[in-house]
């Protein structure tokens, strides 16, 4: 897709013998069929969702149990070897991007649904679970697994807790660090925790709510218990279109500040209905200049009257048509359309940057005339599709990699809206997460300070630095020697002010 | 997802590297991609074949390793279906297919059993020679001198489980006319593929769509010179094989004057909707490709094609649980889902159920149960748990090779089910059959009763 | 010590009695009058290597373990400032914000963060870092789950930042969980950012007496298979008499009545319905020991009963418990006064089993000095002294008052 990138030379990917020499040990772990060696085999997870950063793992190993990711793990602390853990794949930030002399720790084969516990509301399942087949598993018991990120049949449970997705839905219900009660987690030094249970609370730090969210730096998630939330009496979603984005923003505003709270608020702007459009007939109104999606749900007669309320609010801010729909079918077609907007951008343009920002979401009529001046003064299309709700922007960048200098036009302004965002007292990823992405970013949202704490913090689990390196801090390898993050004696302890306990 | 309103231009005219970068690697094909679901490995995902096809494009090498994960894919499209970038995998396994087949030597063995089958499948009469010694086999419980043939092992299961499934041969329906006249008034007249596996195992299967059709209104053409329409062999990267049948069928149709192709088999059907693509990728030229399209855009699924019509004949009820089984070549080959729902929801009494996972493929898919029998053997057990837990008593499909592959499945796991094609459910229906002959109680199929 | 730790902007002087923390009487007690006023005394402790305990409103100083050592009582009551975005369901206060303010401040807006507070009296600091949570919390969550953002003073007195002032943001790691429950063992908390709800036009709360445990799991199971999305469901057994299960439902006037009524159903016998919430919902008594016991929701109602009967019979102390049971919550109030003995066992009992933990949140002294063990075992506790290693490598923050002698 959005990449000019050209391959390495086979030499250069050629396992490195350090690594070589653990492939007999690896094999003995995760079998013979649970370790890939081949180049072929091993370049084919050269990248997860986002393919601008590109590299073949060392070795690829594909455990089946907590013992085998324990005992690669231990293999890779004991001679220091970096690993790069990696579910399903699809995520955004290169968080899963292989390390080229490290091992590539694949839970796509640890697919069990171990447990539906509906009298305690929850289910034990392991990583590699795909989002939605809890849901699937949930339902004849009436519930369902709220998280719901727009690749929720692909994404695994395991990569949803590295990287602590939302979804649409987390308007209402939160991201996924609210519906993880326990994980079975394997250290960076190959120790085997528990943390927290069916019990959805734990005594002590918080470890799992640091866990959830930490990009795979912190160990690999072999087990995890989440919440199950019982599934709505009724949901109604609700098109409406209105002739601007501003006035669709406007309605935004008005639906929260009347003290309605949805379940999702998402907004698209003409370009992204074209797309969706395109590619799975979706059916929006004609002439929309933005789409706005506003689903409800809850206790029949409190959802009745939200209905009315919002459909009111809508129109008062200009809609010129809203549609309803209750039925499982209608709403699915309704959805179809926004949840394939990232994918389907492909049909209208020959490559494009997913953009992940967060703006206040009272500064969003602003942004998005920042963005469409960006737009107009470098002649790159963007596209939008927003969680209107809470801010959370995904601009698509489109341009067309066959055009010299396209593509470094396109990073400019992806990087530009990002700067804006921060300058609008937001963040530089609301979902898709840091990863090697955008590392080299996290010092202009977070000072010196609050990064080298971020390492601290890090270092107490993996001290040895192999966990996913490069990821999520910015480095000087991976971002030149400014910003910086200390990885040497604590502060306090060189200055002699501290011992080390 | 399964409408696809905005094919892509037809694939010959884009060439396979602009084909390959259409796919933006978000991976939603994964979860609906059979041998993903079984080995969980990304190689074996069509995202994972894609990069593989890829690597061979853009530094032309063709690995074993490749060259395994690539038939590995059992073609069923799934991921067609479900990729909202519209990437024309399709096309792009097809391709590669003849590809492997062109550049590719296989080891002996391999050589030898992909020639057995490709001399034996296009051809309903060797097919038909077949099935009295398939019989003799399975009733003396395999004698130990076919079985130590190895070949014939290899093949025989699903030819046994076809003998099995299939009614028996004492009494097969006569041929069908060359030309079926409609009941009633005529409003169309189409053109009936008999294909050469339905051909030779279930000719009942033909007999009941054309007598279904003329029910509708429609006078059928059942040509006696058509053969094969190579679908297997283009499936398989057998392009010129496929493109020499699909020229036969081309000719012989050119001259019917029908209106409509009407195609009762899934695999035949998705095939013939693409015999430019064929005849384009065998390199035959403008003057047949531009032939072939125009056949190609009369050709309709039986159901499609009914729904399109409209009903007229009275429906009769059948009171019977009824599961559909969604042939991947009808509907990720041709996005046809809605229609024989639709069709079997009109019929006084039915209750439909749907399977589980019903965008999985159920492992039969053309040839693959013979040249991979373990991954498919694995699928039609998972398959078969899914519609034995719909409670339903007869499973109707729109393609023979799937109602076979999960019938003996779900034999196999000690819950037979009866099996049935779309277009005998539809004329028991309108002939008022009930549900009997369908569940194989009193007296066999009807279709003697012509 | 005295000099170095002097300056304009804050306050010092000397520790008393009244300042005791568990007991322990600091030898200084300041009160900085910002952030930088904060981080200039904490780098002066760290400079003169004193332990340091945060105190906002004095509510939670006897949670927790004494401290081994306190040099330095901070006092952040000056801390205390509001930022509210309305437009944006988002605030930001000062860690020395007393909740009460900060609820009246929302309130006005027709907003609120959707948390009960377990004391009155409290502070926005001190809540999140004892971060224990009332009964409603099953439609946001608990405090931990509506913090958005924090500031912490770390030991060395740097200050630094997690998280924003947006509710949607996983830029980095979520170090706010961290330091709510942890006791200010790992910083300082000087301001947080949380995100907030519109205030429900109306509340109502349905009870029912519940004469035996096999009802009180039937309703709750009836109650589990409706769609009527409480906010709270509570499971209270007083030391004597019956149990009572309350059950709070927000919404509108109108979608409440259906709610109501289905509720009652799932309940059954005589229920009763409130329109809005006793005068002590959720708060703890201020005195006598205290457990939280968090073990699966199913097993709760049995353990909470079975509990109360072992405090009775075998020691004859009554206790009085409330459980939160979808949230698998048990708080245990034990009278002043009640033996060592007794909260020793009924914390063993509590214990005992798979998947469940069992803290002693607040001791009386007497049961301090019997050396019962506060927290008990908490797994992953080997993780957690590395990051207390890392963070506070002196172990001067609030030292030995967290799990594990932490």
């Amino acid at each position: 897709m959005a990449t000019t990138a050209r391959r390495t030379p086979d030499d250069l990917v050629r396992t490195p013998a350090a690594l070589a020499a653990l492939v007999p040990r690896l094999r003995r772990i995760c079998g013979e069929d649970g370790v890939l060696t081949d180049l072929s085999q091993r370049r084919t997870y050269e990248s997860d969702g986002l393919t601008r950063h590109r590299s073949t793992p060392g070795v690829v190993a594909m455990p089946t149990t907590t013992a085998q990711v324990r005992d690669v793990i231990s293999l890779c602390a004991e001679h220091g070897v970096p690993y790069v853990p990696r579910g399903a794949g699809t995520g955004l930030s290169a968080g899963a991007l292989p390390h080229a002399e490290g091992v590539l720790l694949v839970t796509s084969r640890m697919r069990r649904i171990l447990e539906i516990d509906p009298e305690n509301e929850c289910a034990v399942v392991e990583p590699g679970v795909a989002n939605l087949d809890i849901t699937r598993a949930a339902e004849p018991y009436g519930y369902h697994y709220a998280p719901d990120p727009s690749s929720q049949q692909v994404c695994s449970v395991g990569g949803n807790v590295a990287e602590n997705s939302g979804g649409a839905h987390c308007l209402k219900y939160g991201f996924t660090a609210g519906h993880v009660r326990g994980l079975e987690i394997v250290t960076p030094s190959g120790e085997v925790v528990e943390l927290g249970g069916k019990a959805p609370g734990a005594h002590g730090y918080d470890l799992l709510g640091a866990f959830v969210g930490s990009e795979g730096t912190l160990g690999v998630a072999t087990r995890v218990t989440v919440s199950l939330t019982r599934s709505p009496q009724r949901t109604v979603t609700l098109l409406s279109a209105f002739t601007s984005l501003d006035a669709g923003g406007e309605a935004v505003g008005a639906i929260i500040a009347a003290g309605v709270l949805p379940s999702a608020v998402e907004m698209m702007d003409a370009l992204a209905v074209e797309a969706a459009e395109a590619a799975v007939a979706c059916d929006y109104p004609a002439g929309a200049e933005a789409v706005l999606v506003v689903e409800l749900d809850g206790p029949a007669a409190e959802v009745d009257a939200q209905v009315r309320r919002v459909t009111e609010l809508c129109a008062a801010s200009g809609s010129f048509g809203t549609r309803t729909a209750s039925g499982a079918e209608e709403r699915a077609l309704i959805w179809k359309g926004r949840k394939s907007a990232f994918a389907a951008v492909g049909r209208i343009s020959p490559a494009y940057i997913v953009q992940d920002g967060v703006v206040p979401r009272t500064a969003l009529a602003e942004m998005l005339g920042r963005i469409a001046s960006l737009s107009a003064e470098s002649g790159i299309r963007v596209a939008n599709v927003f969680h209107a709700g809470d801010g959370n922007l995904h601009p698509l960048v489109l341009f067309d990699d066959a055009e010299p200098g396209a593509a470094e036009r396109a990073e400019e302004v992806s990087g530009a809206i990002l700067d804006l965002c921060i300058e609008h007292g937001g963040s530089i990823t609301g979902e898709h997460g840091v990863g090697v992405d955008k590392a080299c970013k996290m010092p202009r949202m977070y000072d010196d300070t609050s990064l080298e704490t971020f390492d601290l913090f890090r270092r107490a689990f993996d001290p040895e630095g192999i966990a996913n390196p490069d990821k999520l801090l910015p480095t000087p390898r991976l971002c030149g020697e400014r910003p910086e993050v200390r990885t040497g004696v604590h502060p306090l302890v060189a200055s002699g002010d501290a011992e080390q306990f | 997802m399964t409408d696809r309103p905005t094919d892509p231009e037809p694939g010959p005219e884009r060439p396979f590297g602009d084909l390959l970068d259409d796919c933006v690697h978000c991976g939603f094909c994964l979860p609906t991609c059979p041998t993903n679901v079984l080995w969980g490995q990304e190689m074996d995902s069509p995202r994972g074949r894609i990069h593989l096809m890829a690597q061979m494009h853009e530094e032309d090498v063709l690995t074993e390793t490749a060259v395994g994960h690539f038939d590995n894919c059992l073609g069923c499209l799934a991921c067609v279906s479900s990729c909202p970038s519209g990437v024309a995998y399709d096309a792009l396994i097809e391709h590669t297919r003849h590809r492997v087949e062109t550049e590719h030597r296989r080891p002996l063995g391999e050589r030898a059993l992909r020639a057995t089958v490709f001399s034996l499948f296009p051809y309903r009469s060797r097919l038909r020679a077949l099935r009295g010694p398939l019989r003799a086999y399975q009733a003396s419980g395999a004698s130990s001198l076919v079985r130590r043939s190895g070949l014939l092992e290899r093949i025989s299961p699903a030819l046994a489980a076809m003998e099995r499934v299939a009614p028996r041969l004492s009494a097969p329906p006569p041929p069908l006319p060359e030309l079926v006249p409609a009941v009633g008034e005529r409003r169309a007249r189409v053109g009936l593929l008999v294909g050469c596996v339905q051909g030779a195992f279930f000719p009942e299967v033909n007999t009941a769509t054309a007598r279904v059709l003329a029910l509708e209104g429609c006078e059928v053409v059942v040509p006696r010179s058509q053969g094969c329409c190579g679908a297997l062999s283009g499936h398989s990267g057998r392009i010129a094989e496929a493109a020499d049948l699909a020229k036969r069928m081309i000719e012989v149709f050119e001259t019917r004057r029908v209106e409509r192709i009407v195609v009762n088999s899934a695999g035949c059907g998705s095939g013939m909707k693409h015999f430019d693509r064929t005849l384009a990728e065998a390199g035959a030229g403008r003057a047949w490709t531009n032939r072939a399209r125009a056949l190609s855009a009369k050709v309709v699924d039986l159901t499609e094609y009914l729904v399109d019509l409209g009903p007229r004949a009275a429906r009769h009820p059948v009171p019977l649980r009824v599961a559909y089984h969604d042939a991947c070549h009808l509907s990720h080959g041709q996005g046809v889902t809605r229609q024989p729902r639709e069709l079997l929801r009109r019929i006084p009494g039915l209750e439909l159920a749907e399977l589980p996972d019903r965008e999985v493929c159920c492992g039969s898919a053309g040839v693959y149960n013979l040249f991979r029998p373990e991954a498919a053997e694995e699928l039609g057990e998972s398959k078969a748990r899914g519609a034995a837990s719909t409670g339903a008593r007869l499973l109707v499909s729109g393609n023979p090779g799937c109602s076979l592959q999960i019938a003996s499945a779900m034999e196999r796991a000690g819950s037979p089910v009866a099996v049935t094609h779309t277009a005998q459910l539809l004329d028991a229906s309108l002939r008022g059959l009930g549900p009997d002959p369908l569940l194989g109680r009193g007296g066999g199929s009807g279709a003697r009763r012509l | 010590m005295r000099r170095d730790l002097d300056a304009k902007e804050h306050t010092l002087r000397e520790g008393t009695p009244d300042d005791a923390v568990c007991g322990v009487v600091p030898a200084h007690v300041a009160c900085p009058a910002g952030t930088g006023a904060l981080a200039s005394l904490m780098t002066a402790a760290h400079r003169n290597g004193l332990s340091v305990t945060a105190r906002g409103g004095g509510t939670g100083l006897a949670w927790g373990a004494p401290p081994r050592s306190l040099d330095l009582l901070v006092d952040t009551s000056a801390l205390s400032w509001i930022d509210h975005d309305a437009g944006d369901l988002v605030v930001e206060a000062g860690a020395g914000t007393p909740l009460a303010e900060l609820g009246r401040v929302l309130a006005a807006a027709g907003q609120r963060l959707s948390y009960d507070p377990v004391r009155l009296g409290g502070t926005v600091g001190g809540a999140l870092a004892t971060g224990a949570s009332g009964p409603r919390r099953l439609l946001a969550g608990a405090l931990r789950d509506l913090v958005i953002g924090m500031s912490v003073v770390r030991a060395d007195g740097a200050v630094a930042r997690s998280g924003g002032r947006v509710v949607k943001n996983v830029a980095g790691y979520d170090l706010a969980k961290l330091h709510t429950g942890g006791y200010g063992t790992l910083g300082v908390i000087t301001a947080a950012a949380f995100r907030l709800h519109p205030l429900p036009a109306a509340v109502r709360v349905v009870s029912a007496e519940m004469p035996s445990d096999s009802r009180a799991k039937r309703a709750l199971a009836a109650l589990r298979g409706t769609a009527v999305v409480p906010s709270a469901v509570e499971l209270d057994r007083p030391a004597e008499g019956p149990g009572r299960l309350v059950v709070v439902l927000e919404g509108t006037p109108e979608g409440l009545v259906s709610r109501v009524g289905e509720t009652s159903r799932a309940l059954g016998g005589e229920t009763e319905v409130a329109e809005e919430l006793p005068g002590d919902w959720g708060v703890l008594p201020a005195e006598g020991c205290l457990i939280r016991v968090l073990a699966p929701p199913a097993e709760l109602p049995d353990l909470a009963s079975g509990l109360g009967r072992l405090a009775r019979d075998g020691f004859g102390a009554s206790v009085r418990g409330t459980a939160s049971v979808p949230a698998g919550c048990l708080y245990l109030a034990f009278p002043p006064g009640t033996s060592a003995g007794a909260v020793a066992a009924v914390l063993e009992r509590a214990r005992a089993g798979t998947g469940r933990s069992a803290v002693l949140l607040r001791a009386e002294p007497h049961v301090l000095a019997a050396g019962v063990d506060l927290w008990g075992e908490v797994p992953g506790l080997s993780l957690m002294r590395a990051v207390k290693d890392s963070l506070d490598p002196g172990h001067r923050l609030s030292p030995g008052r967290f799990a594990g002698g932490i």
